[in-house]
């Protein structure tokens, strides 16, 4: 029994709008001049038949030449003295650390080519983001800053370090401050260094600035229990987790982590235990999060303290001073039920707020002191280090720096001159300042306005330690000699700061000689060489205690009331500031990857936006893509609009980390900057801000938007159930009830023997959250080209995996019901209340593939290992293949994006190249691709087992995108195995194959979505 | 043509080594129960000074113990050649004459039996290299190799050649019967008159040209051949494009692996180590060389390009990095990118020797593609080699997988999907 709920990507399909079905019938998303060549000018037109046959003879002619070209003759440079350890062909991998996350860096011939996490990591297991997989890109930057500057022009370090020198005296001379303004170190070296550096200049003090900053949380536990630390959060051992604009899964303090907790009440392991973990979200626009969320509801900025204060009063039983009713009955009804679950579920309860407003985390403290979550889904005892930032010695330092007390400011991984919400007022005060250094590698914001310009080693070049949690300490290690003329940010403040010891490698391995290697045990160059090969260790976690919050809650709950009010006049709109998850706070802006990543709500790529809500889009008569201009806080900017179901009413989403200016090529002027929004309130940058005025402008900007390019012709490919229904029949909303039909009964096509491997894949769509970082992984791994904006917008994104997101209605949110019917979604309006469902959908190597059948050139065929290969040198570009391909997988190479200057952004230049994975070739023009399913990981594990001459073991071989999944949402293996993971998954009853009717006999299943809608209305 | 060539290279290859195990089997019955002891005891006592086919710091003891049959003397000598060389015997003395007076190691504890083996095995092994040798010209692969290709295109133009004369022939008998037949019927037509001058000749030679050309048969069957041929030369060359068979281009360094792999006997792996553990078998960085050349050959010029290149000075012997230039090599061996090779799934685990691919490189003074490298090449190596599984777990499950489905079937590369396209293009 197939559902018949109603899915949708996009408001275009949903709607049927005329040119999304006019798009849709055509291959291409702009009409092919083909007619207008044969039907006008083209054939009528009098090319005579001599020019004709002079073109024709030419051609011959140039093309007999280009062949009689010699063929190239092949160098071959061996190493002169070849590293014991390195064999050419054979993979490296190294221990390193990508912001206080163990991870592994696989280096072929001695050149980083894929971060991968490391899988006794304690955060992820192995996962690892996005932004991680994208951060080897980084690597062969070639915007990188090459040489260390003095006043804009290159100089020599010892240059640098007299100048440097001989400033530094001066200032201390003159008893002028010194600042070294740094994003979160949580690094013990690094702090150190900053120690000693402090010593010897003692007007110098240590500023930790973050863009994102969770002031807010840190502030809120030193007023609550007198510890400034931000929590460590247990998702894992939270039953019910209601979460108020925290995109925990996304952006917010540590997401892989949470994922992999999060995940652990949700995926198939749990279901089959019959748990799932109940999650409520709360919040403005829709995030990754709350597209993950079993109930969620939308409210604007200005409810959120009103709705937490609503619910303290429901969960204690008491009515704070100044609480009143929301307005808003559905969101009201809500929290009343949110508090009864969360009682219910005491001590194994968890809310969170995305906050960074003191006065709300300190509410949020008191309701988690209440549910008893102080030691058990929080830990206050092992806290989390990964920011640090504090807004309030920020805001002091610009002050500062405006009255002239500071003499010199050292900016490591900082750029406030982009990311500080006054920027004007910063960059004014910074001249006054005498001595402005900045470590960053590429000539950003802040950069440009200093006097020095120290360029940093990337992450894989340097040397280091992090300490990302209480008790755990990773260590960093270089893979590959420093690019260009670049020195460790460490070193220079070691020579800066005249320290005995020059070289920061020594310094690190002193500081863990002194302590931290005994934490575990190990000591000398024995424990040094362990350290590096483990990449980290672990101590004891200091058990967690219970705290109770016992403050007097009334002038917390005037705050919030004051701040709520500020944010409502009349009308007017509210706006929140957002991190998007492909971006985060900018920083890695000039990334390809990252900026091609589609965003997993939006699907937009290369832009940030507007995100309304449609009720007020059609109220207000935009459209989408219209450039509206915003103003509030006093500063403006134009975006084009989005239209967003599940985005509150009366509000505005707009992500910041982009428009950046000096990010480089890649990341300049790609969408507006969100930061100036940000406003300064008690201590604390705030995210969210009253509009002022927006207005339309009358441009259009069309978003390069994915998620309708692939169609499905509105078939059937998602399946859901309720939790209630999955614990009654676990076959529920799987199609599987019942009589199962046997499509293959009738088949059009032979069937393939496998005897020995059927590689196939398991993908739990309860595990998965959309996040994206596979799409990454995967183009890291298999050498996908980035196509830009433009050829976006064509639909030629090259990705082998996709992540679908489909819409669905809920009536209004309160019963389980789904609406089903066409005519009831045609009465619907409400499209603030949707859920959401995420499908990776990448080839499903189908055993009857439509595709192989098609293609006249036999380039794409079926091997007895039930892989669906493409030989890219036989293939002749017909598309036929994509074109019979009922999911859609199929992409065709348009153009040699390796050797195009329209691609400059990309892979056009030799350096760029060196992150290619070698053993995957590069497709050039007029050729298909699509997902191969790692065969080149395949081999590599089965030629490993063959030479140690033994059978090849289950799980040994990982696909990219199972790799860096922290959820665990892919499982790949050998069905033919039947103690595989992946046997055991497909044999679950919530497998199902997407468009199982075709009989195309799809590789891939997919298990049911199940949403714990809510249970005690039930 | 190639492929015919190909059959017959692997029809006289089964043959040739038919006969030799043939060969080798006999030997082996005729000279078992002493020549494996003898082996033994050989390889553990004698190969510090001896080989059995070249002088070391001893003679070569394959023609010097076929030369000398008296085998009671040789036991002696081998047992105790001080004891005959005090004794005063003459065989003694001219052979310690022969080397500088140098002694040999007495062997007091062999008992005479194993002396006996020693010199049976001695003599077996000699006697396998002598034929080995003697075979060489006659089957070893490189010679026999060009053959069959050069004897059919031989064959090729003496078939022409037959033709063309057959075709005269038959010309010349048709021109004969004809006139016969028109003598009978009293037709006979006088031959034209020919337009003679007072110089003649010339006038004749453009007459026998005209003759020629005005005979049909001839022209067409000359056109004939001519089409033939270059449509052969045509379809070879296009066939070949891009096929470098024989490719040797001149290297750097003049680097002779006849004298490494060959004389020196040094294996392939102590330089090629990645052949056994990587995709690239990979061309040896420099320090191996020097683990050698720091104290052999040191004045030649062409080692001295190697201490060039890693800016050292034999003198000093000293390295300056700073001095340091890699040495470009020049590629022999050309895949496309496009087509994935992995040298340690051939190596070491289907065991295939090096030579199998790269040909008599023990022989080559200077390396070149033996090998065609065509995917064609591929495949078929793929289709007939059986897979080495023996000893091999990964391979009992997927044998005995296969074993259900098609019972006995040789189980060739190809069988375990070795030649879909996926295994090499990705």
């Amino acid at each position: 029994m197939d559902s018949n709920k109603k899915y949708w990507k996009g408001l275009e399909e949903l709607n049927r709008t005329p040119e999304f079905v006019e798009k849709n019938k055509n291959e291409f998303a702009e009409p092919i001049p083909i007619e207008d060549l044969l039907s006008g000018s083209g054939l009528s037109a009098k090319t005579p038949r001599r020019d004709f046959l002079k073109a024709l003879g030419f051609g011959v002619g140039a093309v007999t030449l280009a062949a009689c070209q010699k063929v190239p003759v092949h160098k071959s440079i061996p190493y002169l003295i070849k590293p014991e350890e390195v064999t050419p062909g054979v993979a490296n991998y190294y221990s390193s650390t990508y912001e206080g996350q163990a991870i592994l860096v696989k280096t072929r011939e001695g050149r980083p080519i894929k971060v991968e996490g490391n899988p006794n990591d304690v955060f992820a297991k192995g996962g690892l983001s996005a932004q991680g997989q994208a951060s080897v890109l980084d690597l062969y930057d070639v915007n990188r800053t090459q040489d260390p500057k003095i006043n804009g022009a290159d100089a020599a370090w010892p240059e640098v370090d007299a100048f440097v020198l001989r400033e530094l005296a001066a200032v201390a001379a003159a008893g002028k401050g010194i600042r070294i303004v740094t994003s979160t170190i949580h690094s013990p070296s690094t702090l150190a260094v900053i120690a000693d550096f402090v010593a010897k200049y003692p007007t110098a003090k240590h500023i930790n600035y973050d863009a994102v900053s969770y002031t807010g949380i840190i502030q809120a536990n030193q007023n609550s229990f007198g510890k400034a630390v931000l929590p460590h959060y247990n998702f894992d051992k939270a039953e019910v987790i209601v979460s108020f604009g925290a995109d925990f899964l996304g952006t917010w303090i540590s997401p892989e982590e949470f994922t992999r907790q999060y995940v652990s009440n949700r995926n198939g392991k749990s279901l089959e235990a019959k748990k799932m973990s109940r999650h409520i979200q709360f919040e403005t626009g829709m995030s990754m999060t709350g597209t993950n969320a079993d109930n969620r509801y939308p409210i604007k900025p200005s409810e959120e303290g009103i709705a937490l204060l609503s619910l303290y009063n429901a969960i204690a039983g008491a009515g704070l001073a100044g609480s009143k009713k929301l307005s808003n009955k559905a969101v009201d009804n809500a929290i009343t039920l949110a508090a009864k679950e969360l009682l219910a579920a005491k001590g194994k309860a968890l809310v969170v707020a995305g906050s960074n407003d003191v006065a709300t985390q300190t509410l949020v403290n008191a309701i988690n002191s209440l549910l008893g979550s102080y030691g058990n889904t929080i830990d206050l005892n092992n806290p989390s280090k990964q920011y640090a930032g504090n807004d309030q010695d920020f805001a002091g330092f610009v002050s500062e720096l405006s009255n002239g007390s500071v003499g010199a400011v050292l900016f490591l991984n900082a750029n406030p001159a982009y990311d500080y919400f006054k920027a004007k007022e910063f960059t004014d005060a910074l001249k006054k300042v005498r001595l402005k250094i900045s470590f960053s590698d590429h000539a950003d914001e802040t950069a440009l306005l200093s006097n020095v310009v120290a360029p940093n080693h990337h992450y894989l070049e340097s040397w280091g330690d992090a300490n990302a949690v209480e008790g755990y300490y990773t260590v960093v290690q270089p893979t590959i000699n420093p690019v260009y003329n670049t020195r460790q940010a460490e070193h220079s403040l070691l020579v800066w700061g005249e320290n005995p010891v020059k070289d920061y490698y020594t310094y690190v391995r002193n500081n863990w000689d002194k302590g931290l290697l005994a934490k575990a045990g190990l000591s000398g160059q024995k424990g040094w060489e362990t350290l590096l090969q483990t990449g980290m260790i672990k101590t004891a976690p200091v058990a967690a205690t219970s705290y109770t919050f016992s403050h007097d809650l009334n002038a917390v709950a005037q705050t919030i009331i004051d701040h709520s009010n500020s944010l409502v006049s009349g009308d007017s709109f509210e706006l929140q500031v957002y991190q998007s998850v492909a971006m985060g706070d900018g920083k890695r802006a000039n990334n390809p990857w990252l900026q091609e990543l589609p965003d997993p709500v939006s699907k937009v790529t290369w832009d940030n936006f507007a995100a309304m809500s449609i009720a007020d889009i059609q109220k207000l008569k935009y459209e989408e893509g219209d450039v509206i201009k915003i103003e509030a806080n006093g500063y403006t900017v134009e975006l084009p609009v989005l239209a967003q179901p599940g985005q509150a009413q009366g509000t505005i989403s707009i992500a910041v980390g982009y428009g950046r200016q000096s990010a480089g090529p890649v990341g300049n002027n790609v969408g507006e900057n969100a930061f100036p929004f940000y406003s300064y309130r008690n201590g604390t940058f705030q995210t969210t801000a009253i509009i002022k005025s927006f207005a339309k402008t009358g441009r259009i900007s069309t978003l390069a938007q994915t998620q309708t390019h692939h169609s499905y012709e509105g078939r059937s490919v998602i399946r859901e159930a309720s939790f209630t229904a999955y614990k009654k029949n676990p076959a529920a909303g799987s199609g599987n009830e019942g009589e199962h039909k046997d499509y293959n009964k009738e088949s059009l096509w032979d069937d393939h023997d496998r005897p020995v491997y059927d590689w196939v894949m398991a993908i739990d769509l309860n595990a998965c959250t959309g996040c994206g970082a596979c799409i990454v992984a995967c183009s890291a791994e298999n050498n996908i080209p980035v196509v830009g904006k433009d050829e976006v917008k064509r639909r030629r994104e090259m990705h082998w995996i996709r992540i679908d997101r489909y819409y669905s209605y809920n009536d209004n949110g309160e019963s389980e019901k789904a609406v089903t019917k066409e005519d009831e979604i045609a009465k619907l309006t409400n499209f603030d209340n949707v859920s959401v469902v995420h499908q990776p959908m990448l080839c499903q190597h189908c055993d009857h593939a439509p595709c192989e059948t098609v293609c006249p050139v036999l380039a794409t065929v079926h091997s007895s290992e039930g892989l669906n290969q493409m030989a890219y040198n036989r293939c002749i570009g017909t598309r036929y293949c994509a074109n019979n391909c009922p999911y859609k997988v199929r992409r065709f190479n348009w153009f040699n994006y390796w050797n195009d200057s329209r691609f400059d952004n990309y892979l056009n230049n030799e350096h760029t190249q060196l992150v290619l994975n070698p053993d995957v070739t590069t497709r050039f023009r007029g050729v298909m691709e699509k997902c191969s399913m790692c065969v080149q990981r395949i081999q590599a594990g089965k030629l490993k087992a063959k030479i140690e001459k033994r059978p090849l073991k289950d799980g040994e071989i990982q696909v990219a995108c199972q790799q860096t999944c922290s959820a665990n949402a892919i499982v790949f293996g050998n069905r033919n195995d039947k103690t595989s993971e992946v046997y055991k998954a497909l044999q679950s009853e919530r497998t199902y194959y997407v468009l199982e009717e075709l009989n195309v006999q799809p590789g891939i299943g997919y298990q049911v979505k199940v949403r714990n809608l809510n249970e005690l209305e039930a | 043509m190639r492929s015919f060539s190909l059959i017959f290279k692997q029809f006289s290859r089964s043959v040739l080594l038919i006969v030799g195990f043939a060969f080798w089997g006999f030997s082996a019955a005729y000279a078992q129960t002493d020549a494996a002891k003898g082996e033994t005891i050989f390889k553990s006592k004698c190969t510090a000074c001896h080989k059995v086919d070249q002088i070391m710091t001893g003679p070569a003891l394959g023609p010097q113990l076929t030369e000398e049959t008296d085998d009671k003397y040789l036991t002696k000598w081998i047992q105790n050649n001080q004891a005959l060389i005090a004794a005063g015997n003459p065989k003694a003395l001219a052979i310690v004459k022969k080397f500088d007076g140098k002694a040999m190691t007495t062997f007091t504890e062999l008992s005479d039996a194993d002396v006996g083996n020693v010199i049976a095995y001695v003599r077996a092994d000699w006697k396998q290299i002598q034929d080995d040798k003697a075979k060489a010209p006659a089957g070893g692969a490189v010679a026999e190799d060009k053959g069959p290709s050069e004897l059919v295109v031989w064959g090729l133009i003496g078939i022409i050649v037959i033709a063309f004369i057959v075709i005269l022939v038959l010309n010349k008998v048709v021109g004969t019967l004809e006139r016969l037949l028109l003598k009978n019927k009293n037709l006979v037509i006088e031959d034209e008159p020919v337009a003679v001058d007072e110089h003649g000749n010339a006038v004749d030679k453009n007459a026998l040209l005209k003759k020629i050309l005005k005979n049909k048969k001839l022209v067409f069957f000359i056109l004939l051949c001519g089409t033939i041929a270059m449509g052969s030369w045509g379809w070879v060359t296009l066939w070949n494009t891009n096929v470098h068979q024989g490719y040797q281009p001149v290297q750097p360094i003049k680097y002779s692996h006849e004298l490494h792999a060959g004389t020196m006997k040094i294996d392939c792996q102590y330089c090629h180590t990645g052949a056994y553990k990587s995709k690239n078998a990979s061309i040896p960085s420099l320090n191996v060389c020097m683990n050698c050349h720091k104290v052999v050959k040191t004045e030649s010029p062409e080692i001295h390009k190697i201490y060039d290149a890693l800016g050292y000075d034999p003198k000093t012997q000293k390295y300056d990095s700073t001095a340091a230039k890699p040495i470009q090599w020049v590629r022999v061996h050309n895949l496309p990118d496009l087509a994935y090779f992995n040298h340690s799934q051939h190596v070491k685990v289907g065991g295939i020797k090096c030579q199998t691919c790269h040909g008599p490189v023990e022989t080559m003074k200077e390396v070149y593609q033996y090998s065609p490298l065509t995917m064609k090449w591929c495949i078929q190596c793929h289709k007939r080699t059986e897979v080495n599984a023996k000893g091999n777990a990964y391979y009992d499950s997927i044998l005995a997988a296969h074993d259900k489905i098609k019972k006995g079937e040789k189980v060739t590369a190809a069988v375990l999907g070795g030649i879909e396209c996926g295994k090499c293009h990705y």
